[in-house]
């Protein structure tokens, strides 16, 4: 009798460890899939730790053979050389560390990247910002570490970043160091404005001039239709231009501002120039493929599309000829004014190697690093001459003087400010943005409802 | 005697805890399970609702009811309300009848009748990600398949669905209805099993023709199995997210977001776990209305019965 109850006690218990374990498979194995969703170098990745256990049993085995293991977090990083070629060179100078990659698509990074943090685990190490955004709610919740400590006893040169590292400050705090720079240019099919006989778009144009442009190399109906240009389903791409002469941001009292902007837009998609907002938002269309199957002539982009479009050539994916131009720039403004963002480099306030993690971040951020990425094609927080040449000597850069022109910049605003309630409110301008596209609203409702609800989040 | 005196329990109690443990053994494995993931997060999640917290280490700080004052002082809040109800209207009347008439045809013995309960009942077991970015495609408003369709057959000028704001919902519940009522048939149709034939015999003995036989006999001797459907398929609308996520993103503007979207977007893009939870708890109230009148109307039937 009492036997057998032991053994039934024993089974029992042992479903039990089972069915726990089979738990913590499965989670681990969600883990992956989203780590590594269509990355070929899956090996990498492979084996984000989930649970303190794993994790103590990984630093164990790793003080053993005298390796150190970094995690870093990244998003898309199979679609851009820019986290890849850094980890390399990282892991080439320090032959004793290895650097574990986190790898999430970037739609869910921001909300991927939060759950973990809360979970206050000593995984990841170092952290890539996607946004300014989400770094203010990150240093808000303490789930970032303050370098200024390390600042100062490096004494590290931030000039080399020319005030983007004194921007990226907050609460008189330095959180995070520039990695990426990037702003928008306009990229153009020059083989499809060669066919059509009209003049590539020149680096001193108005946006009057380029809608005029759109309009003259739209061709073609149905499925060989080739649009003007194309404005990707962002808020961004109508937003950043009502922004761009550095009179307004996107977090204000009265947004009639952005009136016009919206106007404009919506002539063009209703003339047919650029393509509808609806069609892109259903069919969830990526604007890089609609530029790369030559389906516009012309889109304005961040400056990162150039590595994309350097690697798809290189690839073998496009080999049509395209180039980039300035930026269109506000009747009010010369050309040269431009709107971008920059992409910071963190540590979580939960890692248990700072020291390591701060020599990534320098490195990461380092004068070293932006060569290596310029050959890439990525621009960094770093604005160089050398930089500019290197980019513009890669290979499969676009050829001609014009092009490199285009990278210059003689004003630079954010696409969103430094607020602490931005990605709240970013989520009102893109409901409002989709709302006037689909013609749900007309631009003043918009810009009334906009008004409202952001003074709503504000408090004002 | 002295047996007795040495423990201070007796052998029977002694037995009873014994099997008590046993059975508390067995249970065990499903308990913790439950206890961790279930349990535990939904007692968390009360707390929550009355306290201010960004999901940090931070400290939570107690609010009190300014979470619920919040949220049912936001407009998009109380909008998701009527955008759940009206997403579980046009979901549960059609799917309740459409289940019904698939049941009543496919309880015949006609000619591959598996084949065509399989082919009802496939949607269900389709993963809704696949389900909702293929229905979104055949939306399409300018060259989707549906909207040839109803232009072939006259309407010149067909609604745009997912990109309007008035159509996006109820393109929404379209697509919930075609994936969910193959399962609801299988229940109606385990239900119809349970109808004894005589009745159908004595009715056609007295010259009843199929439709007052569907209508005088199925119909009232499914009536138990019909208000488990309306209570489960309505319990189902009020937590919908997925398929929106998946084909509206809340979209247009926030015509489609629903309650658990809002929480969603509360909590992980705001990272207000407060006012999330609130919304969570008032969710909660609404099912477990909907579930008390399951009770009581149980009771009633199973009298009745």
């Amino acid at each position: 009798m009492k036997k057998r109850q032991f053994v039934a006690i024993l089974m029992v218990g042992a479903m039990a460890c089972s069915v726990l374990t089979a738990c913590g498979d499965s989670s681990s194995q969600n883990q992956d899939s989203q780590s590594t969703s269509g990355s070929s170098d899956a090996q990498k990745a492979d084996q984000p730790s989930t649970t303190g256990e794993d994790k103590a049993a990984d630093s164990g085995g790793t003080a053993q053979e005298g390796t150190q293991e970094l995690s870093v977090t990244t998003w898309d990083n199979e679609s851009s050389p820019q986290f890849q070629a850094i980890v390399d060179a990282y892991e080439e100078k320090n032959p004793n560390v290895k650097i574990k990659i986190i790898d999430t698509s970037a739609d869910e990074y921001n909300n991927s990247l939060g759950i973990s943090l809360s979970a206050a685990q000593p995984d990841p190490d170092v952290i890539w910002v996607k946004d300014m955004g989400s770094m203010l709610q990150m240093a808000d919740k303490e789930q970032l570490l303050p370098i200024d400590d390390f600042i100062a006893r490096d004494s590290l040169d931030l000039s080399i970043y020319k005030g983007a590292a004194e921007q990226l400050m907050y609460n008189d705090k330095s959180y995070a160091l520039p990695y990426r720079n990037d702003w928008y240019v306009l990229y153009y099919n020059k083989d499809l404005f060669d066919a059509a006989g009209v003049e590539y778009p020149s680096n001193d144009m108005t946006w009057a001039e380029y809608y005029e442009l759109a309009e003259k190399m739209t061709s073609g109906e149905g499925s060989s239709k080739v649009y003007g240009s194309h404005n990707h389903t962002w808020q961004a791409l109508v937003t950043n231009w009502a922004v761009q002469d550095g009179d307004h941001t996107v977090v204000e009292k009265d947004y009639s501002f952005m009136k016009p902007w919206y106007e404009e837009c919506l002539a063009l998609q209703d003339g047919g120039y650029i393509q509808d907002y609806s069609t892109l938002k259903t069919a969830n269309i990526h604007y890089s493929s609609v530029f790369k199957n030559q389906q516009c002539a012309m889109m304005p982009m961040g400056t990162w599309f150039i590595a994309t479009m350097m690697q798809s050539q290189e690839e073998g994916e496009t080999d049509f000829n395209w180039g980039i131009a300035t930026i269109p720039h506000p009747e009010n403004t010369e050309t040269g004014y431009t709107v971008g963002a920059l992409t910071p480099i963190a540590i979580s306030a939960y890692t248990d190697q700072p020291d390591l993690a701060w020599d990534f971040v320098k490195f990461a951020s380092s004068e070293e690093a932006a060569e290596i990425l310029a050959a890439q094609g990525v621009f960094t927080g770093i604005p160089s001459e050398t930089a500019l040449q290197t980019i513009a000597s890669a290979e499969r850069f676009p050829e001609g003087e014009s092009n490199v022109e285009a990278l210059n910049y003689t004003h630079y605003s954010f696409d969103r400010p430094l607020d602490p309630q931005i990605e709240e409110i970013r989520t009102v301008l893109n409901e409002v943005h989709e709302m006037i596209l689909i013609h749900a609203y007309d631009v003043d409702e918009g810009i009334a409802e906009l008004t409202e609800r952001v003074a709503e989040i504000k408090g004002w | 005697m002295s047996n007795e005196k040495k423990g201070l329990l007796t052998s029977g109690q002694k037995r009873k805890i014994r099997r008590n443990i046993t059975g508390y053994a067995f249970i065990l494995p499903n308990l913790i399970g439950y206890s961790i993931f279930v349990f535990v997060p939904v007692i968390f999640s009360f707390v929550l609702s009355v306290m201010s917290w960004d999901g940090s280490k931070k400290p939570m700080e107690f609010v009190g009811l300014a979470n619920f004052a919040e949220i049912f002082g936001d407009k998009v809040f109380r909008g998701t309300l009527v955008h759940t109800i009206s997403y579980a209207v046009m979901t549960v009347v059609p799917t309740l009848i459409l289940a019904l008439l698939l049941a009543v045809l496919l309880n015949n013995k006609i000619k591959g009748v598996a084949i065509f309960r399989t082919a009802f009942y496939f949607p269900y077991i389709a993963s809704i990600v696949a389900v909702g970015a293929v229905w979104n495609m055949l939306f399409q408003p300018d060259f989707g398949p549906v909207n040839q369709i109803l232009k072939f057959i006259g309407i010149s000028d067909p609604p745009r669905w997912v990109v309007d704001k008035d159509w996006a919902m109820v393109a929404v519940s379209i697509v919930s209805v075609w994936k969910y009522m193959g399962y609801y048939m299988i229940v109606y149709l385990a239900a119809l099993q349970g109808i004894s034939s005589s009745l159908y015999e004595a009715a056609s003995i007295d010259g009843a023709n199929g439709w007052q036989k569907l209508w005088s006999i199925t119909v009232p001797m499914l009536t138990p199995t019909t208000f488990f459907v309306m209570i489960m398929l309505t319990i189902q609308c009020f937590k919908v997210f997925d398929l929106v996520y998946v084909m509206t993103g809340g979209g247009p503007g926030n015509a489609t977001k629903t309650l658990v979207n809002y929480i969603y977007e509360k909590a992980f893009t705001s990272w207000e776990f407060g006012p999330a939870s609130a919304g969570a708890i008032v969710l909660f109230a609404i099912v477990l209305v909907i579930t008390l009148i399951q009770f009581s109307g149980e009771k009633k039937w199973f009298k009745d019965l």
